[in-house]
């Protein structure tokens, strides 16, 4: 009895080693055998994560009025009419809350031609897809402030290619206050039953 | 010749043992054999050993803390994990372990008169950043104040209005700060958690015990504890990973906000910069002048939480008005 126990105590150590060096071959074999397609797919995901492209949003204009001209000008169905009117006939969906009596559609509208708004002091009527360019005329710290990144949305590379939200894709230039949202559910009280939502 | 030696010095531990106990020299002597004391904790201690070693890999529970652990060895660890991952959510995982850029130190602003509260960056968070669903885990916690008060004791994060924002109240998100001088990463008695040479403050998941200390250590509430296994649908998993990020974590392990480590090591902005509808989220290097945060720092009112208490955060909460 004692002799078997003392070949055991004999074997034990050797038995814990053999164990040990099987597992480090087994080990060591199993990560060689896969390191090459691994390694294939990890630099090519890699490259597709950080090539994401982020396009600019596009400008969020209705393409049903457009081209405005169609409709407006001197020589179409509805000659300028500088009188500040609330109820318009064809725009019902606009309703105009933007600086109260100071703006109205002309201050941002060109007249002679609708497709552009007016122009900045360099004569050039600026086109729908640069409207931050008005928009910066009367909210110049804004605009600065935009432009600088601390105003306003931007998604793609901190380091590098950024898309800008301009200003129309977040505010609505006819009524630019945002609009009240829904929130998300509130975290779970730690001491609340999961489904019951306890109200505040 | 060995095994002479052997049976020798057994023979005079039992000896030994006859001299001081008689009641046990009787039962070794018997046909059937007891151990003694040391050949039982021997083998016990090489049991458990065994069992607890089972319950993971073996090559998990050699790993080295992620510091210390050669080019090679995080090789072999991430492709341990990526086929790990595969295993359990069906899908092919990217764990990075890219390094720090040069030159960066990462800031991060808070425009708290622009937050609405709605807590789109909570839910971007979680499913960016492979946070557990139940128990829930939440890196972001929006504070609702009343007008007028800044006592974090008087706020909640439980309001659940219809429409926000309310009238009266204004809000403001909390999550890990980043410390520059980090309490957290002080009180960690296994050096699990370090703040890297880019300013974000990780944990290397296998490395913790999960004793918690850091959670204690922390006065933003912004680390969070594994408590069982998380939960995470398959569907909605996210397969690119950062060994020091997102990585589905496992029971009994601390986690926490890394700036998207997984994103902004690669240059992209984190999830809740991208996905706040009123842009009050902002990232940048504060090393560059001309980054985001380095400008509002410059030109803009800001505050950092706590700051009495010398933590040095590299989350700047601002005013743009």
């Amino acid at each position: 009895m004692k002799g078997t126990i003392g070949i055991l105590r004999l074997f034990f150590p050797a038995l814990v080693l053999s164990l040990i060096a099987m597992f480090f071959a087994w080990g060591t074999g199993l990560t060689r055998a896969q390191s090459q397609e691994q390694l294939d797919t990890t630099s090519e995901e890699v490259g597709r994560r950080s090539d994401q492209e982020f396009p600019v949003p596009l400008t969020p204009l209705p393409k049903t009025i457009t081209p405005c001209r169609a409709c407006h000008g001197p020589e179409k169905d509805f000659p300028v009419n500088f009188k500040r009117r609330e109820d318009l006939l064809v725009h019902k969906d606009i309703k105009l809350n933007h600086g109260g009596a100071r703006v109205w559609c002309l201050d941002c509208h060109d007249p002679e031609n609708r497709d552009y708004l007016l122009p900045l002091s360099d004569g050039k009527l600026i086109p729908f897809n640069k409207t931050y360019l008005l928009c910066g005329k009367c909210h110049g710290t804004k605009y600065r402030d935009w432009r600088n990144g601390v105003h306003g949305r931007r998604t793609g590379h901190w380091n590098g290619v950024k898309s800008y939200y301009l200003c129309i894709n977040c505010h609505d230039p006819h009524s630019p206050r945002f609009k009240a949202i829904e929130p998300m559910p509130p975290p779970r009280k730690p001491w609340a039953p999961k489904e019951t939502r306890a109200a505040h | 010749m060995r095994e002479n030696k052997f049976t020798e010095t057994h023979f005079r531990r039992e000896k030994r043992q006859d001299s001081v106990s008689s009641r046990d020299a009787g039962k070794s002597k018997g046909d059937k054999f007891l151990p003694d004391r040391r050949t039982f904790l021997a083998g016990a201690a090489s049991l458990l050993g065994t069992i607890a070693v089972n319950s993971c890999t073996w090559q998990e529970f050699f790993q080295n803390n992620f510091r210390r652990m050669s080019k090679k060895e995080i090789e072999h660890t991430v492709q341990r994990l990526q086929a790990e991952y595969k295993k359990k959510y069906g899908k092919e995982f990217v764990v990075g372990s890219e390094a720090p850029l040069d030159a960066t130190l990462f800031g991060y602003g808070l425009d708290i008169q622009r937050c609405i509260g709605c807590r789109r960056c909570v839910y971007g968070c979680v499913e960016e950043n492979n946070l557990s669903r139940d128990p829930q885990i939440q890196y972001i916690r929006v504070l609702r104040f009343k007008d007028g008060n800044m006592d974090l004791e008087q706020s909640t994060i439980y309001y659940d209005p219809e429409e926000v924002p309310e009238k009266g109240y204004y809000y403001m998100p909390v999550q890990c700060q980043h410390c520059a001088n980090a309490p957290c990463t002080k009180v960690c008695p296994v050096q699990a958690t370090w703040t890297e040479p880019d300013g974000i403050v990780v944990v290397d998941y296998n490395w913790c015990i999960g004793c918690r200390y850091c959670m204690a250590a922390c006065p933003y509430m912004g680390r969070w504890f594994n408590f069982t296994d998380p939960t995470i649908p398959k569907d909605q998993v996210n397969p690119n990973t950062h060994y020091l990020g997102n990585r589905p974590r496992m029971r009994n392990v601390v986690e926490k906000c890394t700036f998207c480590i997984q994103r902004v090591r690669n240059g992209v902005y984190p999830k809740c910069v991208e996905v706040c509808p009123v842009g009050a989220r902002k990232f940048g290097n504060l090393l560059d002048p001309n980054s985001e945060i380095s400008i509002i720092i410059r030109t803009k009112r800001v505050f950092r939480l706590k700051e009495e208490l010398n933590t040095q955060p590299k989350f700047y909460y601002f005013f743009a008005t």
